[in-house]
């Protein structure tokens, strides 16, 4: 994603599409509703200050990314503690079910069963795991788009990716089995 | 490494469809006799399907949306805003001005208050003048290190040395600086180290940003000619032979000071006290305990 000259316009459109992607970043960073909304909505706002300074053909969606996880950084410099744990499960906001309308009511239950089990699998898993799995997985970021936020070359996101992606298949598999496994345990 | 542990690190580009056409045709040619890579493949197919059939993993709530776009509208509205009155108090004064000006009436009075205005103007603007420049470096060093802090502004040279910084500067600004080298103190634990530096811009000419870590917060330093950037104002405090200003806002505090032609500002968060700033520097230097405290 670069950037046209119409900056206002380009960011705005630029936050809806990528909302869902951010809010779910912020999410798994701080694990906590409220604060992932905070942490959404500062990095709108710094982005929209810093809009001027940023260079044309610039990456906003990596720019965006990048924002949030130093805001969060701070913030965790500042409190000098450990993130608070928060029980995630919630109500599903409207948003969440309006997105899921379209399927039959089967498949928006066994969709919302599948986000809950995969939800808490990943909140299982390492910081650095959990946040690699989301920027890659649903952040839909390239590697090398990765490597520029987290700040470390392309071949460790692929590498770290390899293995939270190991971690988080153990994690799902008492849960969620591959077809090859599925059939196995028929089998058995 | 075996052959199938080199193949599973190309299982990923495979389903990326990120493969090169020869490591595509290795791959494929593997899997055809690799019964183990065949299963990987499936389960990690599997699990790239499960991921994508749950995405988004959360949706931005309806309200964070709205709140986003007034931020939005606002953060515009109030650009345009400062943009207009500072264009509508110009021409207010300006009007204010020609229309005394214009007044039949001119009397002396004014008149003599007008000069003695300009006698105390011209005994007191310089030292203003002074004090908004300085103002200037300060904000444009606080906004420095928030794009810092913000990751808008990466280090363009990350390292540890103040002799690898000092030569990565050599040349890319219009002075020389040089960062003083690290005389080791027996038995002290470092409280700051550097983490690198990059060129920034301050009134059209390069300065230079030198980064400093510690456990819990990033400390920038902003170096720029004394020709354009000059310090006045805030809390003044003599030491060694240089004065320094300490001005402390909401979020930062900023210790301003010159030396040999040069303007440095040292911006930390508000947090920690101004003295500990300096151990920026002198950390590494005999007169450290002073500063510890």
């Amino acid at each position: 994603m670069t950037f046209p000259p119409e900056r206002n316009l380009f960011l705005t459109e630029a936050l809806n599409e990528l909302s869902d992607g951010l809010y779910g970043y912020a999410m798994v960073l701080s694990r906590d509703r409220s604060e992932a909304e905070d942490l959404v909505q500062e990095t709108c706002v710094r982005a929209i200050q810093a809009i001027e300074n940023l260079r044309p053909g610039s990456n906003v969606k990596s720019w965006l990314f990048t924002i949030l996880r130093n805001i969060w950084l701070n913030r965790l410099r500042r409190r000098r503690t450990a993130p608070k744990m928060v029980e995630l499960d919630g109500a599903e906001s409207t948003a969440q079910t309006a997105v899921a309308a379209s399927k039959d009511p089967h498949a928006l239950y066994v969709s919302k069963v599948e986000r809950q089990l995969v939800r808490e699998a990943i909140l299982q898993l390492s910081d650095e795991f959990r946040e690699i799995i989301v920027l890659r997985e649903y952040g839909d970021l390239s590697y090398q788009e990765i490597a520029s936020i987290l700040g470390c070359p392309a071949g460790t996101v692929m590498s770290r990716l390899g293995r939270a992606r190991s971690k988080l298949r153990s994690l799902l598999s008492g849960s969620l089995r591959t077809p090859d496994r599925r059939e196995k345990g028929a089998t058995e | 490494m075996n052959q199938c542990d080199e193949h599973h690190a190309d299982i990923l580009l495979y389903l990326d469809n990120a493969l090169t056409r020869e490591k595509l045709e290795n791959f494929r040619a593997h899997l055809e006799v690799c019964c183990d890579c065949r299963e990987r493949l499936e389960e990690e197919r599997a699990l790239s399907s499960l991921l994508r059939e749950t995405r988004p993993l959360y949706v931005a709530p309806q309200a964070l949306l709205t709140r986003i776009a007034l931020a939005a509208t606002e953060q515009a509205a109030a650009i345009s805003r400062a943009s207009v009155r500072s264009r509508k108090t110009r021409m207010q004064h300006l009007t204010r001005w020609l229309l005394d000006l214009c007044q039949p009436a001119f009397r002396w009075k004014p008149l003599a208050a007008m000069i003695l205005a300009m006698v105390l103007g011209l005994v007191f603007i310089p030292d203003a003048v002074q004090r908004v420049r300085a103002t200037d470096y300060v904000e444009a060093a606080t906004r420095i290190h928030r794009s810092y802090l913000d990751g808008i502004l990466p280090l363009q040279c990350r390292a540890r040395s103040p002799d690898e910084i000092t030569t990565w500067l050599a040349g890319k600004t219009p002075f020389h600086f040089q960062l003083p080298a690290s005389q080791s103190v027996p038995n002290s634990k470092p409280v700051y180290w550097l983490t690198g530096a990059s060129l920034v811009s301050y009134k059209g000419s390069p300065a230079a940003l030198v980064g400093y870590e510690t456990p819990t917060e990033k400390i920038s330093l902003v170096i720029a000619s004394s020709r354009s950037a000059v310090v006045a104002g805030g809390q003044q405090v003599r030491s060694g032979g240089l004065s320094f200003h300490y001005r402390s806002g909401a979020n930062f505090q900023v210790i301003t000071w010159t030396n040999h032609g040069l303007t440095y500002a040292l911006v930390s968060s508000s947090t920690d006290s101004p003295q500990r700033s300096c151990l920026v520097c002198h950390q590494d230097m005999a007169d450290q305990n002073l500063f510890k405290h």
